[in-house]
């Protein structure tokens, strides 16, 4: 194989200007494709079919006008006041014409009916005409709310001090455009009350924005800071621009291969950029240090030789990586996590690929310095040399108390995986004090939350059995200390009994029910709870705690009601955010255990069947274990929760963890042939690859802890985590493994 | 003779001239004398509803009326509303009885702007209340041989529309088509009517209103209409509601 290797630097050195053009050529091909990428900021979209909650949610938002709830709080001192109910007034028709959206509701536009002696009075809460400037009609308004059940609450606040405009999405509108187009509408209006956006839409549409923001404003920085390093630890162009430029090329190509597969950016699919940064220039890395020190041994044709010596770890390097993010396929909850994983491993064999080709292609066109240059040139007496010597001569004098040293880390890495918390809560991404988290807590405090919950009721909606059943329903489901408030066809239909006979309750005459209904038909509100046919309604809720124990509480205590509550007249289902929420949460465990394990497993054959020894491939994965140990250890005893962001690190780390290892594998391969003594085998793999391995942890290291500076949490803690995995599998693979190596092969030393 | 023709030329064009200079507020005022025409009238109704998925539903219902101010309007289709009726009286009264609940219920509505259970047609669309005395007309430009087109704008801020652009027949004086715009001066709905000629009284035999925004319609067909049939305001009364003899 390693002849094989050698031609193919040879021919590769040869034909450099062809792989500089094809590159060129290439990069702006996908340049300009990805140029043309769109972001698809919707959640929902990526919600699995195979999944009921998921379906049946995606289902009501197709037969029940869009269940994409966005909502606008305008918080003033109190609401019940001319100019206020002005501003709600002008946020409901502006926000009504935006395309996308389906309707807007709001307390100036909802239908209020309501019986006295001189009849029933129907219509909206408020003329939106002519509005209310009088202490009476205030006082008036305040009562028709207080004393209706449908909004108290749920449009203004019980402290007065906050109202609701809530819009719902068209089912297929563009998510982004439309919050954009809220936004934009709203800060148009220059209103003197405090705005704040909740629910999916708006959110998401924000977390996006934050991460491009992040990405903009913190990945030059990132990038100064690892060119910075690379520059300190080669001194040379070639060791600065390579690894940087192959990672830029491979994130282009990646970007470019997203748009012409037809796929979107996403929440996820937005950290592959720094996911590209951190494992792209790994590889370029390893090839320039390994020609660096051909150079510098005096070697001939040292591109070629150096390129022919790395060719292998770098090839498994990149395979195993790739497997790494592959392996999110198997047990991924969200479509768009799954195509992060493809993306990110196609991208991680992009950058496999340029540092086999484009780096050496273009350190052949550096001329060869002369012999007396090349000896000024080298670099063995550096600290970072000083430094590895040490690592070395460390590990080689007493590899078992290396071993036991890892071994306590390990222990105490696993204890602490016992206290990692899961958290989907959207609100523990902001920092204190960012309007969206306060958003969440206004709505969460003051309104009920925003995770919305449906049960959907299937048969003849008009029947009175089947409008008790969903009273009797909604009556259960605000018994759960997390529902605020339910609202169904039937509240409906009870308020209008009750206006009219002063009964608040389903009339038993199913004629009565038609003729009720006769006055509520064409409203717009209804077409949010029952369907054209009147076969399918259902009962519309929020669900306020963002912890995912009590969302587990009320998903079984509402299966209880289900099962008790069967009937031949119609089928009860349930579904919702939280419902969602509750698998998401028990798929990041899933699918975090088992792509580590998938992962694992393909790394132990790869490169079991490159190195012709599976025993090679098991010890491969030493350090990355210890590593993953070590990840989750420090998430469990420092808080950091298992989140959608979060879970992607663990890829990273044994992503990259495993490069190191491979690096040191290989060259013990190689070596143990040619050295006396395993001492020397070992301490020279170390020697060989600590240096490239070293600037890799330390500099990709540095680039991401620049991420400390995020808005967004998740982002913070990706970069510290990701900065620990690397740092954590670097100095496992230069000092775990060898000992491994060292203490298993102790009979041959 | 010269003077005959000159005067005979004079008269001539002073018609001509009368004819486009013609003031925009006696055209409404001639629309609504033509709409209001009869002293009552008696017809069959039929009501299709189509919302934006395509999907229709026909009601057919009696009406009579009295003027612009007295009208009583019975379902007769389908079976499940036959026998709800209404009745509007001056000064927006208005009642309502449902046969299952055995009484007249009176309506107030907090808001014109609403539609009417289930249609495109607001409270406001059907007040009744003549156009000239709610808004004030200019032309528009566009002109042709055949229409009058006229600028309606509100006289009161009480209004669901901040203008209305009405197609007027030029030699009948009926409207063709009216383009309703909101308050932000969106155009947002509109109505499209077919007269046709019964007697000496013109009547509206279809008329289409279109909600842009929620591509939703509503058709309403008069059918077997009578005019001039002697009608007293003691048939439009609250019993008369409740005991069904308003039918035909």
């Amino acid at each position: 194989m390693s002849d094989r290797f050698g031609n193919f630097s040879k021919k590769l050195i040869n034909l450099k200007w062809v792989v500089i053009l094809a590159t060129a050529v290439i990069t702006v091909f996908f340049g300009y494709h990805a140029s043309r990428l769109t972001i698809n900021a919707d959640i929902l979209e990526s919600l699995p079919d195979s999944d009921r909650n998921a379906q049946l949610l995606k289902e009501i938002g197709v037969d029940f006008g869009g269940n994409s709830i966005g909502i606008i709080i305008l918080e003033t001192g109190n609401v019940y006041d001319t100019g206020a109910i002005k501003h709600i007034n002008d946020l409901t028709d502006s926000v009504g014409k935006i395309e996308g959206i389906a309707s807007v509701s709001s307390i100036t536009n909802i239908i209020n009916i309501k019986g006295d002696e001189n009849g029933i009075e129907v219509g909206k809460l408020i003329d939106s005409y002519d509005l209310p400037d009088s202490q009476d009609d205030f006082d008036r308004l305040r009562a028709d709310i207080a004393n209706n059940p449908l909004y108290r609450g749920s449009v203004v606040s019980e402290d007065e001090t906050s109202a609701l405009i809530i819009f719902y999405l068209q089912e297929g509108a563009d998510v982004k455009s439309v919050a954009n187009a809220v936004i934009e509408k709203t800060a148009s209006l220059d209103l003197p009350e405090s705005i704040y956006y909740a629910g999916s839409p708006l959110l998401v549409s924000y977390i996006s924005d934050l991460i491009r923001n992040d990405l903009v404003k913190l990945l030059p920085i990132a990038f100064i800071v690892i060119a910075l390093i690379l520059f300190l630890s080669f001194r040379s162009w070639a060791g600065v621009v390579l690894p940087l430029a192959t990672s830029v090329i491979a994130i282009i190509w990646t970007l470019g291969s997203i748009s012409l597969s037809g796929y979107n950016m996403t929440m996820i699919s937005n950290n592959i950029p720094i996911i590209l940064l951190a494992v792209g220039s790994a590889y370029a890395i390893h090839v320039v240090n390994k020609i660096n020190l051909e150079r510098s041994s005096n070697r001939p044709e040292p591109v070629a030789s150096g390129l022919k010596a790395v060719t292998t770890p770098v090839i498994l390097a990149g395979i195993t990586t790739a497997i790494g993010f592959v392996s999110f396929i198997f047990g991924a909850y969200l479509d768009m996590i799954v195509e992060f994983g493809l993306f990110t491993s196609l991208g991680t064999l992009y950058a496999c690929v340029l540092a086999l080709t484009l780096v050496p292609a273009m350190l052949s066109l550096q001329p060869e310095p002369p012999r007396q240059s090349r000896q000024t040139e080298q670099p063995k007496t550096g600290l970072l040399e000083k430094g590895i010597s040490k690592i070395a001569s460390l590990t080689i004098r007493s590899p078992k108390k290396m071993l036991l040293f890892w071994l306590l880390i390990i222990i105490t890495g696993v204890i602490g995986i016992s206290s990692i918390k899961r958290s989907v809560n959207i609100q523990e991404y902001f920092r204190p004090g960012n309007p969206a988290r306060k958003a969440e807590q206004i709505m969460i405090d003051k309104f009920g939350g925003t995770n919305p919950v449906f049960l959907l009721f299937k048969g003849d909606i008009l029947n009175p059995a089947v409008l008790r059943a969903m009273e009797a329903a909604s009556d259960y489901m605000e018994a759960s200390p997390d529902i605020n408030a339910t609202l169904s066809v039937a509240d409906l239909i009870a308020e209008l009994n009750y206006a009219i006979t002063g009964s608040r309750s389903i009339p038993e005459d199913p004629e009565q029910i038609q003729q009720l209904w006769f006055f509520l038909e064409g409203n717009e509100t209804l077409e949010k709870m029952v369907n054209q046919d009147l076969t399918q309604a259902i009962v519309i809720s929020k669900f306020k705690s963002p912890d995912n124990q009590s969302k587990q509480v009320f998903a079984d205590y509402m299966a209880a009601y289900l099962s008790k509550n069967e009937s031949p007249d119609y089928q009860i289902e349930i579904t919702g955010m939280p419902f969602v929420d509750i698998t998401m949460d028990q798929s990041l465990i899933n699918s975090q255990i088992g792509s580590i394990f998938i992962a694992l497993a393909c790394i132990i054959i790869v490169i079991g069947l490159i190195l012709k020894s599976m025993r090679f491939g098991l010890l491969a994965t030493i350090p990355i274990v210890a590593a993953i140990a070590i990840l989750f250890g420090i998430m469990g005893l420092a808080g950091i929760s298992l989140n959608i962001a979060t879970v992607l690190v663990a890829s990273v780390a044994l992503g990259i963890g495993i490069d190191y290892s491979i690096h040191i594998i290989t060259h013990f391969n190689r070596l143990r042939t040619s050295c006396a003594t395993m001492e020397s085998v070992v301490s020279q793999s170390i020697l060989t690859s600590g240096r490239a391995i070293i600037i890799n942890f330390v500099s990709v290291s540095s680039g991401f802890l620049v991420l400390v500076f995020s808005d967004m949490i998740p982002l913070v803690y990706f970069g510290v985590l990701i900065a620990v995995s690397m740092i954590s599998s670097g100095l496992a693979a230069l000092t775990l493994l060898p000992s491994v190596l060292l203490v298993m092969n102790k009979r041959e030393s | 003779m010269i003077f005959k023709s000159l005067l005979g030329l004079c008269l001539f064009v002073g018609l001509v001239s009368h004819s486009y200079a013609q003031d925009p507020q006696d055209i409404l005022v001639r629309m609504d004398a033509l709409m209001s025409a009869p002293s009552d009238w008696i017809a069959t109704v039929e009501m299709t509803i189509t919302n934006r998925k395509g999907v229709e539903k026909n009601h057919e219902a009696t009406l009579k009326q009295i003027g612009s101010g007295y009208r009583l309007y019975r379902y007769t289709k389908p079976e499940n509303k036959a026998g709800i009726a209404s009745l509007s009286l001056p000064d927006g009264d208005m009642w309502l009885f449902m046969p299952s609940f055995g009484k007249a219920i009176r309506i107030n509505l907090l808001s014109k702007s609403q539609a009417l259970t289930g249609t495109d047609f607001s409270y406001e669309d059907m007040s009744g209340i003549p156009y000239s005395q709610r808004y004030a007309a200019t032309f528009e430009n566009a002109l042709n041989d055949s229409e009058y087109l006229l600028n309606l704008l509100p006289k009161s801020n009480k209004t669901s529309y901040s203008r209305i652009l009405l197609s007027v027949d030029r030699k009948n004086g009926y409207p063709i088509q009216m383009a309703f715009y909101d308050k932000s001066g969106v155009y947002f709905k509109k109505a499209i009517y077919k007269y046709a000629k019964k007697g000496k009284y013109w009547y509206a035999e279809e008329v289409t209103m279109t909600d842009l925004t929620r591509d939703h319609s509503t058709t309403v067909y008069i059918k077997e209409i009578r005019f001039d049939n002697g009608l007293s305001k003691e048939e439009f009364t609250v019993d008369m509601l409740k005991n069904g003899s308003g039918n035909k």
